[in-house]
């Protein structure tokens, strides 16, 4: 589904990924963990399209598809969603009439028909269940004076709606308390399937007892070090990262 | 361009402009000082500080050809119920005279206000914008016709008034007036809108009078919607009474070159004023608004909100000015403009002015130029939203807190203009 292969990318003149290499197939779920600065966040903004970010080597592909040919609207319209580590707010665009725009859209790209209003209505219904989301926060601005909380359900809200094939998940547990972090894992659970992928990027182990990955990979100096299963996760809050760091440096020496 | 003036040319012009006026029609007499004004006004340049960044040497060239063909335009907003005047190039063509009578409403033509209730005009009337700007003293020496709305005190004008004024094709000059009188403890609502055809040059010169009585609400909805190339000057004049509560919203839906002067002169205690404007000059035209607001009076309460967008190679203006006088105490005067630049030519100049002579009073302005939100743009994109989706919702964003004080059918009205002549839609 999802190949990225030793990938090499910097913002203005600092390299930040520098030959990452990952492999993600259908129905899998990847956490990427990770010491501050190695690169994650940058690795879901460059899948998503954001365009400050220049390839310099290397390759993704998405279901067969160069991704790195396509922008930001086509990534989305080929099924790539990322939920923002800091959603944006949009005053004066009612969060409805944001997702109305934005499935419609899409469809309109992928030459369906747009949704019927009853349709749109009960689908929206569903989805906000799914995460908790109540009726005022679907009518208000998009954003706007959410809590942190509130802002990652309605990112994990608007996955729902958009039912990607890939879901980028990028730091969505910060700023969670133990409730939300609970309500937003079981909307992502609900959401596993045998053609949906995750990625999964977080700083702490705690969002992974709640989502269980299938891989884990630890990302730093902006490549992968080391990978391996969900017990991973539980050895690197133990142990912090420095010994997978440290071990990768004398390897590399 | 000459930039410089010479007497015999904005001479010529306002006589070219009286006489073809004239013909077509005025209405009432010309205001005696605006007469004596025109003559020792200087003509607007841009060694003028109030006319720093608007060219007004283009309107010099303004040469009226025949009168206008007085044909009915296309009905504008037509679900709206309510009391409706078409005006075409200055001259009354349709709409039923409400009139109860010399102690009841009147709304009608200025022209027909004049033939029946002169006496109740008579007061107040005159602008006073019409001795201090050369353009206000022309259409006052020459004045046509306009909607007059004459609520008497402690009534309800019961359905809103909407006056639309239309340029044909062709060069023509029109200087409507317009005037209302809102007696005390009465209300009243009105559009008042002009538009004109894609082959409309010319000048349009209007001037509307208001007068608002103690504890009188009126709420005035001004759309501007001008394919073609005629010049526009607005001269709008605002006297408030005491508790009087007073909302004027401007929408340059389109211009090719508009200048407004909006000015609301609070004449007692306790009186509210909210003026909010929206404007979006694209390719390369030409929207200024002016504004001044004086609080001549104390615990009075004001609140501005000109939101715009200027987009190719288009310029826009705005100047607000703010003027708390002496003793005028517990003001609270509170001023907003943004502005978003979607062209790398275009070019907004925005300057607020605060003059307070009372020592408590709370006032504050807030003056922002700026881009789109690259962090929004990419948000939406990342929804799947096309860049033109995106560009349009954000826009629709921009502007909606301006926007959504209008009626709704105003509302989407001047939002798709704006979508439409983006290329959005």
């Amino acid at each position: 589904m999802l190949k990225i292969d030793n990938l090499h990318a910097r913002i203005g003149d600092t390299e930040i990924l520098k030959g990452l290499s990952l492999e993600l197939g259908a129905g899998e779920v990847h956490a990427i963990m990770g010491p501050n600065g190695s690169g994650k966040s940058t690795l879901a903004s460059i899948l998503a399209g954001r365009e400050d970010y220049e390839v310099t080597q290397g390759s993704i592909s998405f279901d067969g598809v160069d991704l790195l040919e396509l922008d930001a609207t086509e990534r989305a319209v080929a099924g790539i969603f990322l939920a923002f580590q800091y959603p944006v707010e949009i005053p004066g665009v009612s969060n409805i009439n944001f997702l109305r725009t934005a499935l419609n859209s899409i469809r309109e790209q992928r030459e369906e028909e747009p949704l019927s209003g009853k349709d749109f209505l009960a689908k929206v219904k569903a989805c906000a269940q799914l995460v908790e989301l109540d009726g005022k926060l679907r009518d208000r601005s998009v954003n706007e004076g959410f809590s942190g909380g509130e802002k990652k359900r309605n990112e994990v809200f608007q996955m729902a709606m958009l039912e990607p094939k890939l879901a980028v998940l990028d730091e969505t547990d910060s700023g969670l308390d133990i409730d939300a972090l609970r309500i937003v894992a079981h909307g992502v659970n609900s959401m596993r399937g045998a053609d949906r992928s995750f990625l999964v990027i977080t700083h702490y182990q705690r969002l992974l007892d709640h989502i269980v990955p299938d891989f884990v990979h630890v990302l730093a100096g902006g490549r992968i070090v080391h990978s391996g299963g969900k017990e991973l996760a539980l050895e690197l809050e133990e142990k912090g990262y420095d010994w997978i760091v440290d071990a990768e440096a004398a390897e590399q020496a | 361009m000459n930039e410089v003036a010479t007497p015999t040319q904005h001479a010529a012009l306002a006589a070219r402009v009286s006489e073809a006026c004239a013909a077509a029609g005025l209405v009432g007499e010309p205001q005696a000082e605006a007469l004596e004004a025109l003559e020792a006004l200087d003509y607007p340049t841009t060694r003028q500080e109030r006319w720093k960044y608007t060219r007004a040497a283009r309107l010099l060239k303004v040469t009226p050809t025949a009168s206008a063909p007085l044909q009915a335009p296309p009905v504008v907003v037509e679900s709206l119920d309510a009391l409706r005047f078409t005006f075409v190039a200055g001259q009354h063509i349709s709409g039923e005279t409400l009139d109860e009578g010399a102690e009841g409403c009147f709304v009608g033509p200025v022209s027909v206000a004049l033939e029946r209730y002169p006496e109740r005009l008579k007061a107040w009337s005159n602008s006073a914008f019409a001795t201090q700007e050369w353009f206000a003293a022309l259409q006052a020496s020459a004045p046509q016709d306009g909607v007059c709305i004459l609520v008497p005190a402690g009534h309800k004008l019961q359905r809103p008034v909407l006056a639309h004024h239309h340029m044909p094709d062709g060069a023509h000059v029109a200087q409507p007036r317009h005037l209302v009188h809102i007696g005390d403890h009465a209300s009243a609502e009105a559009v008042l809108w002009s538009d004109n055809t894609s082959h409309a040059e010319g000048m349009m010169n209007a001037a509307i009078t208001a007068s608002v009585g103690n504890g009188a609400s009126l709420s005035l909805e001004i759309i501007q919607d001008e394919p073609g190339t005629v010049h526009h000057m607005g001269h709008h004049h605002f006297t408030q009474g005491s508790n009087s509560n007073l909302t004027v919203r401007t929408a340059t839906a389109c211009a090719h070159w508009l200048r407004n002067d909006l000015h609301i002169l609070q004449d007692g205690t306790h009186a509210d004023s909210t003026f909010h404007g929206c404007y979006l000059p694209n390719g390369d035209q030409f929207v200024d608004h002016h504004t001044r607001i004086d609080h001549a009076h104390p615990d009075g309460q004001s609140n501005e909100l000109y939101k715009g967008l200027a987009a190719d190679k288009s310029t826009a203006v705005f100047n607000g000015k703010i003027m708390v006088h002496k003793d005028a105490q517990r003001i609270e005067a509170y001023q907003s403009n943004r502005n978003l630049l979607l062209g790398e030519q275009a070019a907004m100049y925005a300057k607020p002015e605060l003059e307070i002579y009372a020592d408590d009073v709370r006032c504050s302005h807030g003056c922002t130029t700026g881009q789109f939100d690259k962090e929004a743009l990419f948000y939406l994109r990342s929804r799947g939203m096309t860049e033109t989706a995106a560009n349009n919702l954000l826009v629709q964003a921009f502007l909606a807190e301006v926007l959504d004080g209008f009626r709704p059918e105003i509302r989407d009205h001047v939002h798709s203009v704006f979508a439409r002549r983006l290329g959005w839609i």
